[in-house]
């Protein structure tokens, strides 16, 4: 069962200004993600992750290079189209969780769909329905300060679940939780994106856990230096796997100590590769 | 999003913060009932002072003066007959009459005189005037004489009683405290129609007790007094001794009646106060130095008033001195608004800033909000519906503050009013007068003040980023 690429970077840079410092948070990253995919990007702190992870979400703009999603290039949306493309296509976990303390856990969890101007009655059914496969349905009445990371991180999972997004994007999602939960929240995760045929994306510095993945994104210094496939990850890309490697790391292997000044010509040959590799 | 989810969050966002939430909505109470209870007092006093105005004369009467000498030429007649002075007469009433948005006149014949009742003697004008124009005279006691009644009889005002006075010692209730010893409607009250005769007689009197002792030489031309007359009394103006209005020192009757009373007093010999041709001779037709005219509506008297004027006659109303001082209270009340206003600025102050406050305190869950898939629009309405919401409180329990105020305001005036009643006798009224315009425009004030002041900490809040919501700070 061959999946179709949802997600498709090419030559993505963000560089901050810090004073009179540069910062390369991505230097130059090129990937696809197929529908279906459940993809960890991996690396240490401060190697860009969260950063990459933001600019898919279009939370943050990048420097240079596109973002295509959908069929859409966000990186050239206004952070109105941004905000609707993320109520229509994307749930989103964090890694501190992010509940509203005012709301309880119900509420919390049907929050998008509120956005989404679902009435109660209806979005709190929907809600119901994803804090029982999260395990959390005796927290619908409790408040966030009433309840442990765990519980949290459940229900901030359930949040990101109910609208049925097509992607899921997850930042560091079990960073506060001890191993056994992380391992239980990391298989709801997985069974209910595969059941659903969501794409997940998740940032991670865990090792261990992007083991679980189909697709294994390495990132040091804000450079792709390696992609791994789990078994599912192979079936969903079949033979593109190949191509992929080439886009994301072929580039990259060919000039490795790329100047500031020259990325624009590197890029323009990337995205040459990229289109002959598509077909 | 629906309206709904958004009114909940707005107000479960003010809930959280009870006491800052209720300290804004106490600075927008404060502003709302200042500005209320300000316009209140300057609708009050304007509405009072019409209140005077139409209590001391009706706002749709004009007062006409005859021309006094050759000064004022008719209009009309620009023959040869200026130097006859220009008269009120019957047929002139009927001119007036007929004007257009005239619905009817009075003819105002003052006269002189003098009443006694036993050792107590009083002087006042009679006010002959139209059938109408007593009837709208409000009476304590008796009634109007019926239309068409040849015989004379007077409604007293309220207060000519206790202004008799003793003929011999001239003590009156002024000096004494005690009230005459005079009833005007029980017993019968002597009226002399010939006051300069009347005191020639006592006058002559006095020196010739004076001269019996001395040279009584010169025979002087013996006065005799005038003949006094029983009139009976119709009724007396309606109100106590010290309740004043505009008839309490006048006495009426039918202008009729009194004319075919002096006819029949004086007979051949001419009337006190009316005027004679060129020879002294008396005029064959009754001349009155006053005449009332009343109009349709307040918006006409100023049109009526100069086809008077332009007629030769010295015409009066309250036009002016209405539109002067409505002039003068809308002033006043401008500034009283404006005082008002201050104070609900300070409150909208108060506002922008308790929602600058929460939107630093809420960066975060906006950011989340944001990265849920929020629209910016819903996460400024919300701020919106907060500082209208707020607005919206205080403008209420401000307009129940005010109604508070406007009465406390109004029992101390009352209290103020009931002495100065009692030495001169005023209108009495309300100072403080708060109409439902003034609340439904207080109230749509405050909402829009309070929206107003939310608009720019709203704007900067759907502006925020949604960054922030990943960020730890
Ligand atoms: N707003 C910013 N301004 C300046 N530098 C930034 C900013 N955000 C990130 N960086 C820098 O970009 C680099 C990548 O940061 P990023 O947050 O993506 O790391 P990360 O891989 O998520 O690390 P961690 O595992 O610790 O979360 C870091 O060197 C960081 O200092
Ligand atoms: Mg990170």
């Amino acid at each position: 069962m061959k999946g179709k690429r949802i997600i498709e970077v090419r030559d993505l840079y963000k560089i901050y200004q810090v004073g009179s410092n540069r910062v390369h948070a991505l230097n130059g990253v090129s990937f696809d993600i197929y529908k279906g995919e459940f993809v960890a990007v991996v690396g240490t702190s401060g190697s860009g992750k969260s950063t990459l992870l933001n600019m898919l979400a279009g939370l943050e703009p990048p420097t240079k290079g596109t973002i295509q999603i959908a069929g859409k290039r966000i990186d050239r949306m206004n952070e109105r189209q941004l905000v609707a493309f993320r109520r229509n296509n994307v749930g989103f976990i964090f890694q501190s969780y992010n509940l509203l303390n005012t709301m309880n856990g119900i509420e919390n969890v049907a929050m998008p769909l509120m956005f989404r101007g679902v009435p109660k009655a209806k979005r709190e059914k929907q809600a119901a329905k994803y804090m029982k496969l999260m395990n959390v349905l005796d927290q619908a009445k409790h408040m966030p300060n009433q309840m442990s990371g765990g519980q949290q991180q459940r229900i901030g999972i359930a949040r990101a679940m109910v609208v049925e997004p097509k992607i899921i994007f997850a930042d560091e999602p079990t960073g506060n939780l001890d191993s056994h939960t992380t391992m239980d929240v990391l298989h709801l995760m997985q069974r209910l994106v595969r059941e659903q045929q969501q794409t997940l994306v998740m940032v991670t510095h865990d090792n261990t856990l992007a083991s679980y993945a189909d697709k294994q994104i390495r990132i040091v210094d804000g450079k792709i230096v390696s992609l791994e496939y789990g078994e599912r990850g192979l079936e969903i890309e079949g033979e593109d796997a190949e191509a992929e490697k080439q886009l994301s790391l072929g580039a990259g292997a060919q000039q490795p100590q790329q100047e500031e000044g020259e990325p624009e010509t590197a890029s323009r040959e990337r995205k040459e590769q990229g289109v002959s590799e598509n077909e | 999003m629906k309206f709904k989810d958004l009114l909940g969050l707005s107000i479960s966002n003010l809930k959280r913060r009870k006491l800052r939430t209720f300290l804004t909505v106490l600075g927008v109470i404060i502003g709302t009932a200042s500005i209320i209870v300000m316009v209140s007092l300057g609708i009050g006093q304007s509405e009072l002072q019409m209140e005077l105005i139409s209590a001391s004369s009706s706002l749709t009467t004009v007062s006409v003066y005859g021309g006094s000498s050759g000064m004022y030429y008719s209009g009309s007649s620009q023959s040869g007959q200026s130097e006859e002075p220009l008269y009120i007469t019957d047929e002139v009433m009927e001119q007036f009459a007929s004007l257009p948005h005239v619905t009817g006149a009075s003819p105002m014949l003052n006269y002189y005189v003098i009443a006694k009742q036993g050792a107590y003697e009083n002087n006042f004008n009679l006010v002959g005037v139209s059938h109408e124009y007593m009837e709208n005279i409000p009476l304590g006691e008796g009634s109007v004489p019926k239309a068409g009644d040849k015989q004379l009889s007077l409604i007293y005002g309220n207060m000519i009683q206790r202004d008799f006075s003793n003929a011999k010692t001239g003590e009156g209730y002024w000096s004494t405290g005690e009230e005459p010893d005079v009833d005007l409607v029980n017993r019968p009250v002597f009226i002399i129609f010939d006051p300069d005769r009347y005191y020639q007689s006592q006058n002559q009197n006095q020196s010739a007790q004076d001269m019996t002792g001395a040279e009584s030489g010169e025979t002087v031309q013996p006065v005799t007094p005038p003949k006094k007359y029983i009139i009976p009394t119709a009724g007396i103006v309606e109100g106590g001794p010290e309740d004043w209005n505009q008839y309490s020192y006048s006495v009426y009757c039918d202008v009729d009646a009194l004319k075919s009373q002096l006819k029949t007093v004086f007979r051949k010999d001419p009337i006190p106060g009316q005027p004679t041709n060129k020879k002294g001779k008396p005029l064959s037709y009754f001349v009155y130095d006053q005449a009332e005219v009343y109009v349709d509506d307040m918006d006409n008297v100023k049109e009526v008033q100069d086809m008077i004027t332009s007629m030769g006659f010295q015409a009066m109303s309250n036009v002016e001195w209405v539109e002067s001082s409505q002039k003068q209270m809308q002033a006043q009340q401008a500034v009283l608004g404006g005082i008002g206003a201050v104070s609900l600025l300070v409150a909208a102050i108060g506002i922008a800033n308790t929602m600058m406050m929460s939107i630093y305190e809420r960066t975060k869950e906006i950011g989340v909000m944001k990265v849920l898939g929020c629209d910016m629009d819903n996460i400024r309405d919300m701020f919106l519906l907060e500082s209208g919401f707020i607005g919206l409180m205080g403008g209420v329990l401000g307009v129940l503050c005010s109604y508070l105020i406007s009465r406390i305001i109004n029992a101390l005036y009352l209290r103020q009013q009931m002495q100065e009643a009692a030495m001169y006798g005023t209108v009495m009224g309300d100072i403080s007068r708060i109409p439902l315009w003034l609340v439904g425009i207080a109230l749509v004030f405050a909402v829009l003040v309070g929206m107003l002041a939310g608009f720019f900490p709203a704007k900067r809040a759907m502006k925020l980023s949604a960054l922030s919501a990943i960020r730890n700070e």
